[in-house]
């Protein structure tokens, strides 16, 4: 992996150039993540909190058309909208944030490709950043990550000093992207890199990703789920800020009589109609089943069928639930109940 | 940019209303290039929808050996439903698919196949049986055991009486006590005890078996008594689907996702999966 | 072993009651989350203290609680508010629920900071229930609560003096944010609605899409459904995870209906509701 090195004042030279050639540049900010319009505002903090949601819906927006439709008598004539092929930047993003976009890929590529993902995620250029926050909610060392990793970043910044970041060239599109500002970049120095690197406080890593999914694979029924979801309230919170969490509703809306759009919106296992059937049945028809599905659905389910959990320890959901259900606190019970 | 949620357009040739909540629909594709490059294989099942409305999951009706038209077949639940009922010939309505895995037709010839439906459960498993019959010669002796609640609820009533004409094929159609009409002159019962009265043979045979929960839920132990081992039994599953391509989560139970691992499971993998559906 | 906890326990002992509601700690701080006890030994685990900032009424209406039997619940003035406009509305009968009634001094969402008149929750500030109104047995000590600017009202008499355009703009940029997670929804303890309008279907009133008409129409309705029923405990502005200001228009609902028809909602039981009651002295200067 080439390595090089980047200065502040370069790095918010390059931002600059790209936000003149019309490239959206997103990155965290006190609001979340939003589109900059000076370079000024672009995350270089490696101690900054997470944001309270994920840069996901840039690339899996939270409600989008998949067809529009025009009716006519007895005819239909179906438009498809188009995905525009723009350039876009994540300026700054936590390892945890980052590596979402492999882990979903898995699922929109499953046999049929979700063109509305892979076009978004194929313009997308993932600039990751060196964390140096963690709290009580995060735990990206258990479930394979650290705040280093390079993994799913295209290029990986570690700030080497007050004005000197180490920029780490992770893949192909990371070195393409480069090409155009390689007089920004200065020889790298891996051994003061290395250093940083070690020096970073690590989470600690509080449980066995593997035990846990064995102890969910034979205790479906156990009645340890039962006291689990008891205080959910049900809404979507958590899915939706999470990097990750992906499950999604069709629907048609009528503009009119003859004109209307079929949309595709984020939808959450945590609502109660999420599996109810027609016949006014729901396999699912308490909290603590549905809360089962998401713990299971993650920490088995997923990574039994792509290889890869579905979660990326970012403790986003943990932060935010309106009833402070920890993810964190529940799987390591978990793991504490498959060691017995 | 290939559209994985475009439906293909299908004009409604023909209504026929099989039971005052059941119709079924005959479909062709608007475009005949479509229609000459669509396939699927029996068991496999599409999205259909009206637009304004929503998209539905039925399976495809009809058997891949008649391709004239495409069926399917829907009771009156939901919106979307109930929309496609209010339809006429003529309209245009949206198919997704074909979709899913589908009944291991090829693992079967050779065998003898005893199928049993209850009510609106012959739908998914007509496409077969008409599959099986359009390829007679490969399979062995074939029994088709199916039951209403009354001779009103018996959908595919025409085909019924081909079934019932045909000399190669054993046919009984059963509606539960009380569901019978003065001149019913077939079997009386419940799908399960009519299934233990005729007493289908288990060795070398396969079992498909679709209907209501309850109906599985009571002729499970009658098939095991008579020796069927529960790989041999072959079943449908109904679920909550939404996207048909293993994505938007809604089928997913346990490690499988209804869409594209099933709809169609044999017995030892549905008593496998959490029982949640 | 607190005041608290031996209250709860003798409850939950003597039969009184079938399960107790309140906060516990969590982590290894001073934050709270709500917890049902119904073994008298898990009821040490609850606490009073500066953080316990959830409305524990929006439990009193899901099944899952009320088949329990008999519920206690430890409440603040804010959250008694919100069980006395159920009993209003008849959903809970007084009877299924004994009121651990806190008085309270106010509480914060900053755990790092000191808590002061800076860091107080708004909803404290012109706080009328600090010593609860209806209830069974109260604990804890009143102290005052520190006074501060009130940045709501300053935010909503911002909104009052703009324009219909600007106005509409203002909306526009918050409802945007929104992502439809319903998470202000279930917080909500009046928002106990079997079927949501928002999950009919036939016909689809409102659209569950997060786009600019879904958000608008949702946020709207909601705050017409509970103008003259929302008793002002924030919960559903302290949830939004995209911090959307959405106790503006359930505050200013608010007093408009006091201005409109001197009605407070959740301070009398036997109080008629607003909207499920006529009075012929109500103004109608608005028909000519």
């Amino acid at each position: 992996m080439e390595e090089k090195i980047i200065s502040k004042e370069n790095l918010l030279k390059l931002c600059s150039d790209l936000l003149k050639n019309n490239v959206d540049v997103i990155t965290p900010g006190e609001k979340g993540y939003v589109k900059i319009k000076n370079e000024n505002e672009v995350a270089l903090n490696s101690k900054t909190k997470h944001t309270k949601a994920s840069f996901k819906e840039y690339i899996f927006p939270k409600s989008e058309p998949i067809i529009y439709y025009k009716k006519n008598q007895n005819d239909v004539e179906i438009i498809e909208p188009k995905v525009e092929e723009k350039t876009t930047v994540i300026f700054g993003a936590k390892p945890c944030d980052i590596r979402s976009i492999n882990i979903l890929s898995k699922i929109f590529n499953w046999d049929y490709k979700d063109e509305f993902f892979n076009v978004r995620a194929n313009n997308t250029v993932l600039i990751g950043l060196m964390c140096e926050y963690a709290d009580e909610f995060c735990f990206c060392t258990s479930v394979n990550l650290s705040p280093t990793s390079v993994e799913g970043s295209d290029i990986f910044l570690l700030p080497l000093d007050e004005n000197n970041f180490a920029v780490r060239i992770v893949t192909e599109k990371g070195t393409n992207f480069l090409k155009s500002y390689e007089n920004y970049l200065t020889p790298g120095n891996t051994e003061k890199s290395k250093a940083v690197e070690a020096a970073v406080k690590q989470p600690e890593k509080v449980f066995d990703a593997e035990k846990v999914k064995e102890w969910i694979t034979g205790n479906f029924e156990s009645e340890y789920w039962n006291s689990v979801g008891r205080m959910c309230l049900g809404c979507a919170q958590c899915a939706f800020v999470c990097p990750v969490c992906h499950c999604f509703d069709i629907v048609d809306e009528d503009y009119n009589y003859s004109e209307g759009r079929r949309m595709k919106n984020w939808d959450g296992c945590q609502f109660d109609m999420f599996t109810k059937h027609a016949s006014g049945h729901n396999p699912r028809n308490d909290q603590t089943k549905r809360y089962r599905q998401r713990i299971s659905h993650k920490f088995k389910y997923y990574p039994d069928k792509f290889d890869e959990i579905l979660c990326t320890g970012c403790g986003r959901c943990s932060r935010g639930c309106p009833v402070s259900i920890d993810i964190k606190g529940i799987v390591t019970e978990i793991n504490e109940l498959a060691k017995a | 940019m290939e559209n994985i949620y475009k439906p293909y357009l299908m004009e409604v040739k023909e209504v026929i209303t099989e039971t005052p909540d059941t119709t079924t629909f005959r479909l062709q594709f608007k475009d005949p290039e479509v229609a000459k490059s669509f396939n699927f294989k029996a068991g496999q099942f599409g999205e259909y929808s009206v637009f304004g409305e929503g998209e539905c999951t039925f399976c495809i009706a009809s058997s891949p050996t008649r391709m004239e038209f495409l069926e399917c077949s829907f009771k009156k639940y939901g919106k979307v439903t109930s929309a496609l009922a209010r339809l006429n010939v003529g309209d245009t309505i949206g198919l997704r698919g074909p979709y899913g895995n589908h009944f291991p037709i090829d693992e079967m010839k050779g065998k003898n196949v005893v199928f049993i439906a209850g009510g609106i459960g012959l739908a998914p498993v007509r496409c077969i049986i008409d599959n099986v019959l359009d390829l007679r010669e490969e399979f062995k002796d074939i029994n088709i055991i199916y039951g209403a609640r009354s001779v009103a609820d018996l959908v595919y009533k025409n085909l019924l009486k081909e079934w019932q004409e045909r000399k190669d094929i054993k046919t009984f159609v059963t509606v539960d006590p009380g569901g019978e009409t003065p001149d019913w002159k077939g079997e009386i019962g419940f799908v399960p005890t009519v299934v233990e009265k005729i007493a289908p043979k288990s060795e070398n045979t396969v079992a498909i078996i679709c209907g209501p929960p309850i109906m599985i839920k009571y002729t499970m132990p009658v098939l095991s008594k008579l020796g069927f081992k529960d790989e041999d039994v072959i079943t449908t599953l109904e679920n909550r689907m939404k996207c048909g391509l293993g994505k938007c989560g809604r089928c997913n139970i346990g490690n499988v996702y209804v869409c594209k691992d099933g709809p169609v499971f044999n017995y030892k993998q549905m008593k496998d999966l959490p029982q949640e559906f | 072993m607190n005041e608290i906890n031996t209250i709860a326990k003798e409850l939950l002992t003597s039969g009184k009651v079938n399960a107790v509601i309140g906060y516990i700690r969590y982590g290894n701080d001073k934050r709270t989350k709500p917890f049902i006890a119904q073994k008298p030994e898990e009821a040490d685990k609850f606490v009073i203290n500066k953080f316990i900032l959830n409305n524990l009424a929006v439990y009193l209406t899901r099944e899952e609680i009320t088949k329990l039997g008999k519920i206690g619940i430890i409440a603040k003035g804010c959250d008694i508010k919100a069980i006395v406009a159920l009993i209003q509305e008849s959903q809970i009968k007084r009877d299924d629920v004994y009121i651990i009634g806190v008085n309270c001094s106010g509480v914060t969402n900053d755990f790092d900071i000191d808590f002061n008149a800076e860091t107080v929750a708004g909803k404290c500030l012109n706080c009328e229930v600090k010593s609860p109104k209806l209830f069974d047995v109260t604990v804890g000590t009143l102290e005052d609560i520190p006074q501060g600017e009130d940045k709501k009202l300053k935010m909503i008499r911002g909104v009052e003096a703009m324009n219909s355009e600007e106005r509409w703009d203002f909306f526009e940029e918050e409802f945007d944010k929104c992502i439809k997670c319903y998470a202000c929804r279930q917080a909500c303890p009046l928002c106990y609605c079997e079927q949501c309008i928002v999950d009919k279907s036939i016909p689809r009133w409102i659209e569950s899409s997060a786009s600019k008409r879904g958000n608008f129409s949702w946020n709207l309705i909601r705050a017409f459904h509970l103008s003259g029923r929302c008793i002002g405990c924030n919960e559903c502005e302290r949830v939004c995870p995209m911090d959307i200001p959405l106790s503006l228009l359930n505050r200013k609902m608010a007093m408009v209906t006091k201005d409109d028809f001197n009605y407070v909602s959740g301070m009398d039981v036997n109080a008629p509701t607003l909207v499920g009651s006529y009075d012929l002295k109500d103004n109608e200067d608005f028909i000519e």
